[in-house]
């Protein structure tokens, strides 16, 4: 069971030294309730007490580091069971499998796309974000070639897909430093795996079916010296999947098994249809899953996902109220309103730029809510609308007096040029149909004057 | 004793069951027995009665219909009864989703071929079908009376009651034994509160098909995925009011950038990916009916489907 903040602190040597990085005792005790702290941190505790405090103050997932660099994932330190209890933190590592077999060429396109590929959603690039190289020929040399070519394109992180430990030893003379993952040790060969792990210091996949078997295999290779593991539970069918990480995930978090405090590993090529292993890896608490080289069309889907189930539920993600300019506007140039919702902004700001006519955008702040949801709840009215062309000093920006609104906020037009003393224009619904607004009303507008 | 998770649950999702069978005075050749559950979806006892159902949606006036749907179906659109036909036999749907467009033209009046599009859908599918009404609370009740009448005896599942609307939808549920979806916009207390509503005008809950309204995947989808998260966890820990099954409908799916911009090359593959990736979400959230409009979703989503729930040992 968790210990409670207080509890932890009474244990503490209370010197307020600082030498854990903490101001006081209490507040690192504050740290370590929350699973945030790390009790080794603080040199004056004794044995027992480390002991004591070590199980029960460690995150109840262990946060594991997958390669190096800018490109480096890291996964696990999750808390909940659903994102609505608090939210997920560490988004799933997507890596594309490659066999050894493939020709050089090949796996140099693969990789590749996962350097530079990006999928831009709400001003955020997404990426998938390594690769998995799979013994398939058997031979170690071949092995060490492929990974040899995925390290000559790119700085990536790296799953090593292999039970021989011939061929894991050759492939990392060429990655050994970077702390690609091992997969995977079992209950046969998990000595041999740990002193290579060790050696390498990588973190290490470990393979057994059912949830004692894994646990058991997770407490030898920890016993080993091996901290960093990943768990995977090797699901024989889609189905088997979901109970086999949800039964991980609670035993964890509550600490019921505190062998089970590791990331969960998925090989979604093992399963058809592929995507719904990929779905299911996303929603349902995977943190490393591996995937056949995905179609575009797979890869935004799967990307996309990802974004929506690890954003915080508590804010969404918004935007700085304010002015914001397309291009150079100048003095005439036309004033869109909209929210401060970020998927809005970015959606009606590409928009705005396909149609190549400078312009400003006036974000009012409705705490982050899209334009309908915030004329559903009131959030968005007039009063808003009058304070924020006030409060960001609109008047001074443009020498006309004219507000293009979202289509969706026409319901309010009246208000607001009431309030505002502004011409409003009422735009389209969809911000998709905002050049051939630009062009067929606005220009009008602005021929007719000020 | 493997380790196993212990969640305590002391309630269960209620069933519904949809579509009559002539044993029970209907012509369908398939009843669902839907809910059930007694733990989280997707694991032993979460849905015991019935894998999740595919619902395959189409509309009598095409015409504001998702012009990638209408693409991948063809001419056969343009024949609500072949639509319906193709849906059962070529795309393999479980259930038929009927949306009643007409109606949404300006000043609809001519309740009398509602009727018979109803009927003609009833007469060229044998499956389970749901039937989507007006959208105009004048008409309301006439319409979903006509719909209820048309489908009388076959157990249809009537949509879409609102908090708003829902007495003449409920009306017609309960003068012809019809179920209904009950839709709040993504919220757990709205969908309470439009549940105990309907409960007191006499809806039983067995007849009640929770909708928590589906943001599509990047716009809105992850408020809707955690509603229906916490909808099935309120069913489990007690609350009858939301111990309904659920139903999802991205139906935005087809029109979002993404989509529109994909490029003819991998337009269906992004549509397919768009709705099937909420659905197969929406199936682990605890949703039991997902409905989509593109036939190559439906291939997707059932082959999941079905995959996920093989038996233990299967493969
Ligand atoms: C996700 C969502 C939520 C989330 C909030 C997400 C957020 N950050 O806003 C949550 C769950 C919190 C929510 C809550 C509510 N919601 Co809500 N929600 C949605 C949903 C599914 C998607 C919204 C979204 O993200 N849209 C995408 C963004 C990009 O759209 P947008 O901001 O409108 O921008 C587009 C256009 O407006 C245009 N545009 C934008 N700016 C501008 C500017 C100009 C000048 C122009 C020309 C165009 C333009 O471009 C964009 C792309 O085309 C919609 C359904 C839908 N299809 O919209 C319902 C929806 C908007 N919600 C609805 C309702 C009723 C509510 C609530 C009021 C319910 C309640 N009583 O509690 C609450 C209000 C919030 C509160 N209590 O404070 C209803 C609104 C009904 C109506 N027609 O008025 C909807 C339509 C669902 C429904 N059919 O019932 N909601
Ligand atoms: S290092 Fe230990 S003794 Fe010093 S302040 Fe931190 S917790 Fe207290």
């Amino acid at each position: 069971m968790a210990l409670k903040a207080l509890d932890i602190y009474k244990i503490l040597p209370k010197k307020n030294c600082k030498e854990c990085g903490d101001p006081t005792c209490l507040t690192f005790a504050m740290k370590l309730a929350a699973g945030k702290g790390d009790i080794t941190l603080c040199p004056h505790l004794d044995e027992q007490a480390r002991n004591l405090l070590g199980a029960s103050t460690r995150p109840p997932i262990r946060l594991v580091r997958i390669g190096v660099g800018e490109r480096a994932l890291a996964v696990g330190e999750e808390t909940v069971l659903y994102r609505h209890d608090k939210t997920f933190y560490h988004p799933p590592g997507i890596l594309f499998r490659i066999e050894d077999t493939l020709p050089e060429a090949e796996i140099a396109a693969i990789v590749r796309r996962v350097r530079t590929d990006r999928v831009t959603r709400v001003g955020m690039d997404l990426a998938v974000n390594g690769i998995a190289v799979v013994n398939r020929s058997g031979q170690p040399e071949q092995f060490a070639r492929a990974v040899g070519i995925v390290e000559e394109n790119a700085d990536l992180p790296l799953v090593l897909m292999t039970a021989d430990q011939k061929a894991l030893s050759a492939a990392l003379v060429h990655c050994g430093t970077y702390r690609p993952l091992i997969h995977a040790a079992t209950k046969d060969n998990f000595r041999e795996m740990c002193a290579i792990a060790k050696q390498h210091g990588c973190p290490l996949a470990v393979v057994a079916r059912g949830t004692d078997d894994l646990a058991a295999l997770a407490a030898s290779c920890a016993k080993e010296g091996v901290a960093d593991l990943v768990l995977d539970p090797s699901p024989q069918t889609l189905g088997e999947y979901v109970p086999a990480a949800t039964a991980i995930r609670q035993l964890a978090i509550t600490r019921t098994a505190p062998d089970l405090g590791y990331p969960v590993f998925l090989d979604a090529t093992a399963f058809s249809p592929e995507d719904a292993a990929i779905v299911l890896g996303i929603v349902k608490y995977a943190s490393v899953i591996v995937t056949s080289p995905l179609s575009p069309a797979s890869t935004t889907a799967a990307l996309t996902l990802r974004q929506n189930i690890y954003t915080d539920p508590q804010k969404p993600i918004q935007m700085n109220p304010g002015i914001y300019r397309i291009g150079n506007p100048g003095k005439d140039a036309p004033v869109f309103m909209t929210v401060n919702f970020s998927l809005t902004y970015f959606t009606l700001e590409g928009y705005l730029e396909a149609s190549r006519t400078p312009c400003f955008m006036l974000l009012v702040d409705t705490e982050g809510l899209s334009v309908l949801t915030a004329v559903a709840s009131g959030k968005l009215n007039e009063t808003l609308v009058r304070d924020s062309i006030k409060k960001f000093n609109l008047e001074s920006e443009v020498s006309h007096r004219k507000l293009i609104i979202p289509g969706y906020a026409s319901p309010l037009s009246g208000r607001i040029e009431e309030v505002t003393g502004w011409k409003v224009l009422v735009g389209p619904r969809d911000a998709a149909e905002v050049g051939e607004f630009i062009e067929q009303v606005w220009k009008k507008e602005q021929a007719a004057g000020p | 004793m493997e380790l196993t998770p212990s969640f305590d649950w002391t309630g269960s999702v209620g069933t519904v069951t949809l579509g009559a069978t002539a044993a029970d005075g209907g012509t369908r050749s398939i009843a669902y027995r839907i809910g059930g559950g007694t733990t989280l979806p997707l694991l032993p006892g979460g849905n015991p009665y019935h894998a999740p159902l595919v619902a395959f949606e189409i509309c009598d006036d095409p015409r504001i219909w998702p012009s990638i749907a209408l693409k991948a179906c063809g001419d056969i659109t343009q024949d609500i009864a072949a639509w319906a036909r193709t849906a059962e036999t070529a795309y393999r749907a479980d259930i038929v989703r009927l949306y009643l467009t007409s109606t949404r033209q300006r000043n609809f009046s001519d309740i009398a071929s509602l009727k018979k599009t109803v009927e003609a859908v009833l007469a060229a599918t044998k499956l389970p079908v749901i039937i989507e009404g007006s959208n105009e609370p004048a008409i309301d009740s006439e319409v979903f009376l006509a719909c209820g009448e048309a489908g009388q005896g076959e157990r249809l599942l009537l949509g879409t009651a609102e908090a708003g609307r829902y007495r003449s939808i409920a009306a017609a549920a309960l003068a012809y034994n019809h179920a209904v979806i009950a839709q709040s916009p993504i919220d757990i207390n709205l969908a309470k509160q439009l549940n105990i509503l309907m409960r007191e005008i006499g809806v039983p809950r067995d007849h009640i098909v929770i909708d928590p309204y589906t943001g599509a995947l990047g716009y809105g989808f992850e408020y809707s995925f955690s509603a229906m998260e916490r909808i099935r966890f309120a069913a489990l820990k007690g609350d009858t009011d939301l111990a309904m099954p659920m139903i999802c409908s991205a139906i935005d799916s087809l029109n979002i950038k993404e989509v529109r911009d994909a490029g003819p090359a991998q337009q269906d593959a992004m549509a397919v990916r768009w709705e099937t990736y909420a659905g197969i979400s929406a199936v682990a959230a605890g949703a039991e009916i997902i409905c989509v409009r593109h036939p190559e979703s439906v291939v997707l989503m059932k082959e999941a489907i079905a995959n996920l729930t093989l038996p233990k040992g299967g493969a």
